[in-house]
């Protein structure tokens, strides 16, 4: 039952800064990298939304989206499949006269009726570049209590390393704001500052029509990014709300970040930050739980269950159905699903993707600053 | 349009011998091996067999069960003609009952199965551990032209006693039965799985309900009236994996079991006979620095900071720095804190075992005992259970039980 009143839409774009990590992304999309033993960055965003009495979810993909179709399937999971609303993936070429999108804009665009038809108030939107127990609901009664036309999520950090070491593109931005009380009063875009910033997190609530009316005019003048062509010539015209989330949030902004937020994960006190809000949701596969064989040797490791280990592990992030043999080593690695390490291999900062097989007696070292990726499938 | 074959499940006993682990759960919801209830194997059985349709009789304490069956997604049990239905008994415009026996509660089920016009019924036992193709069981059936079949495996003479026990000639058809004798002439010892003729069960069925002196009951009326009126009756030899987790001790072995796949046969990691769970959902489990993990199998959302050795972890378990877990199999969302040494036992449910506890103890000489300690207890500070009590209520601190 949508309660036309109070009810929110949920749009999520898993595209959002694919560039910024272009190994991840070979075969998938931002929003299906694997993370933290068994999820994908995707369920972090969208539980959060069913949480939140989000019960309308719409994917709008661009390109490389099979895995991510793979893993959503019909949304079981995330309790998504409804008579009403449930979720909706948009792929590209719905419509003869759409195109792949660039940025939000044109991306809302192309699904501008489906917009205009929704019963929902509220749209909330958001992208997956990000890991996060987000309470949109908080952020919706907020938005509404205010009376903004919209309202920006946004948290003090320094601006991550990987947006700002990225090569201009033309497309992967960031934004940082000034703020008088909670209002927004500037837009910086790219920002080199160092410091404490309030950094966007690009979770926007926006009245539908409103939204209905914006886009309508961007599609108009031919305008691609929300925020940097829409939004910003009219902060000043519209009432536009900050909202500080003071919660666990990692961006993933480059490989090393990807690196680092899962690692950070091997610290009690940030994996309840994290998971301790509502619960994460994701697909299952049913696997089996994970045996330890007489003679392993584990120190401070996140393992997902279906692995099998009888070798010696430390500081580790392990997803599912992994299996590491008698005699090998494996130092602050990540080892994406069903990765095998034969017996006697010895391997340190490594992220191999799924299905890597690291050979018997082979020897395969990264830094702690340049951890090395083994693309998905490879025979080391 | 019917179904070849359909599946009975009899999952309505209490399990008494399970004590304080049954005191609120029906037998075959029983946790195991990490992730599992005992039902998931009859249920994943069924669906990798290609059986889509279950009747799972209930009785005794059905409210964990049924949450737990749900609409039969996990074992993609959620069809649109068939799937898994709980059948508890209910009333009839001519009076209620109980299930009576066995016998009775798929007799007070016959609408049910023709609903499905199946040729033939397999009915299954809900309280053993066992990775059974039925289908080779079915084309075994069909082989032998049989009316009624019955899994059988063969047991050690000397425990031969204990069981129900077919006497077949050399081509497999029953001859005898009898129901644990003193002098057994045979050592096949019944499964309690059989696959009936559908025509011939609902025949046998109505004529036992008419006999009042009957005790409804499969082998002890059933099975004998076959025999009487000599029908086509075979052995099926299963030589996998069987386990009756019957009782506390059967129950603790089994788990042990599952550590030592290759020599006691039940690997749930074998991709080609997938056992299928409903799933908790909790993040991957962590092992931190200084903690000790030996074999044993840790599930989802288990924090381990203490050592732990030999044991079956299931969903959410703790295990504070310097407590010790040994040959223990301990339930989901259970609290073992520091200090605490937890050996040879089995721990339900969200139980909390304080700091400096003790639970169980290692076997020395005939005592092998299996401490017991029933769900959302709470074990206080220096209490000690020893390696023969069955603990149904809180302990306070210091109080010692065995």
């Amino acid at each position: 039952m949508v309660k036309s009143n109070t009810s929110a839409l949920g749009i999520i774009f898993p595209n959002s800064y694919d560039a910024l990590v272009p190994e991840l992304v070979n075969v998938r999309l931002m929003a299906s990298i694997p993370f933290a033993s068994r999820y994908r960055i995707i369920d972090f965003i969208l539980s959060g939304m069913t949480h939140s009495g989000i019960g309308n979810i719409s994917v709008i993909v661009n390109k490389n989206y099979h895995s991510l179709m793979d893993h959503l399937g019909s949304g079981r999971e995330w309790d998504l499949v409804r008579k009403n609303g449930g979720l909706h993936i948009f792929p590209p070429f719905a419509e003869k006269e759409a195109k792949p999108y660039v940025g939000r804009a044109s991306a809302l665009a192309n699904i501008l009726d489906f917009l205009r038809d929704a019963k929902e108030k509220y749209i909330i939107m958001s992208d997956t570049n990000m890991v996060v127990n987000f309470d949109f609901h908080a952020m919706l009664q907020t938005h509404i209590e205010t009376e903004a036309d919209m309202t920006l999520a946004y948290c003090e950090q320094p601006i991550p390393r990987g947006f700002m070491n990225a090569k201009n593109d033309g497309r992967s931005f960031y934004y940082t704001f000034d703020l008088e009380g909670d209002r927004l009063k500037k837009i910086y875009i790219n920002s080199k500052e160092e410091g404490v910033k309030n950094l966007a997190m690009n979770i926007f609530i926006i009245n539908r029509e409103l939204l209905v009316e914006i886009v309508d005019n961007a599609l108009l003048r031919g305008q691609e990014f929300f925020m940097r062509d829409v939004l910003m010539p009219q902060i000043n015209r519209l009432n536009v709300k900050g909202y500080k989330y003071t919660g666990y949030v990692g961006f993933i902004s480059d490989m090393k970040s990807y690196f680092d937020e899962n690692m950070k994960l091997l610290d009690d006190y940030n994996l309840d930050a994290l998971f301790s809000g509502s619960p994460v949701h994701t697909k299952i596969r049913g696997d089996n739980p994970t045996h330890y064989i007489n003679g392993s040797k584990v120190q401070n490791v996140m393992v997902a269950s279906g692995c099998i280990i009888e070798g010696d592990v430390e500081n580790s992030v392990i997803f599912r159905g992994v299996k590491i043999a008698k005699g090998a080593t494996v130092k602050n690695c990540i080892l994406m699903q069903d990765t095998v390490v034969e017996s006697g291999a010895d391997i340190e900062y490594l992220i191999t993707d799924k299905d890597v097989k690291i050979s018997a007696g082979k020897e395969m070292k990264g830094t702690d600053t340049f951890p090395v990726y083994i693309s998905k499938g490879q025979t080391v | 349009m019917a179904k070849e074959m359909i599946a009975m499940l009899l999952a309505g006993g209490q399990g008494s011998r399970l004590y304080t682990l049954t005191e609120k759960l029906a037998k075959p919801a029983v946790p195991f091996g990490g992730k599992y209830r005992i039902i998931d194997f009859p249920l994943s059985n069924c669906v990798n067999s290609g059986i889509d349709t279950v009747g799972i009789l209930t009785q005794y304490q059905p409210l964990v069960l049924n949450e737990y069956i749900g609409n039969g997604q996990p074992w993609d049990l959620d069809r649109l003609y068939g799937g898994v239905h709980v059948l508890p008994p209910y009333q009839k415009s001519g009076g209620s009952d109980w299930y009576r026996g066995t016998a009775n509660a798929i007799y007070q089920n016959i609408s049910f199965i023709e609903r499905y016009d199946p040729k033939y019924v397999i009915i299954l036992s809900g309280d053993q551990i066992c990775k059974q193709d039925y289908s080779d069981f079915l084309e075994f059936h069909k082989a032998k032209n049989a009316e009624f079949s019955v899994a059988v495996m063969e047991v050690p003479w000397e425990e031969a006693p204990r069981f129900g026990l077919m006497v077949a000639d050399e081509n497999d058809r029953i001859t005898e039965f009898q129901e644990k004798p003193k002098n057994p002439k045979s050592n096949l010892a019944s499964m309690g799985i059989y696959i009936f003729n559908w025509d011939i069960l609902k025949k046998y069925l109505e004529e036992d309900e008419a006999d009042p002196n009957s005790e409804n009951d499969f082998g002890n009326n059933i099975i004998p009236n076959l025999l009487r009126d000599n029908r086509q009756m075979y052995a099926y030899h299963f030589s996998g994996y069987w386990k009756d987790v019957g009782t506390i001790h059967s129950l603790w072995e089994a788990n042990m079991e599952v550590l030592d796949a290759e020599s006691s046969g039940i690997n749930l990691f074998d991709e080609s006979w997938k056992i299928h769970s409903r799933n908790v959902g909790m993040t991957g489990h962590k092992i931190s620095a200084g903690a000790e993990v030996e074999n044993t199998m840790v599930s989802d959302g288990c924090r381990i900071k203490g050592n732990v050795k030999h044991s079956i972890l299931f969903a959410g378990v703790k295990v504070e720095a310097g407590a010790v877990v040994e040959d223990a199999v301990i339930m989901g969302g259970t609290t073992i804190k520091s200090g605490a040494v937890v050996k040879h036992c089995i721990v339900a449910e969200n139980v909390t075992i304080c700091e400096n506890a003790v639970v169980g103890a290692m076997p020395s000489g005939d005592e092998d005992g299996v401490a017991t300690v029933g769900s959302g207890l709470t074990i206080g500070e220096n209490a000690v259970v020893g390696p023969n009590a069955i603990v149904q209520n809180d302990m306070k601190g210091g109080e010692e039980q065995w």
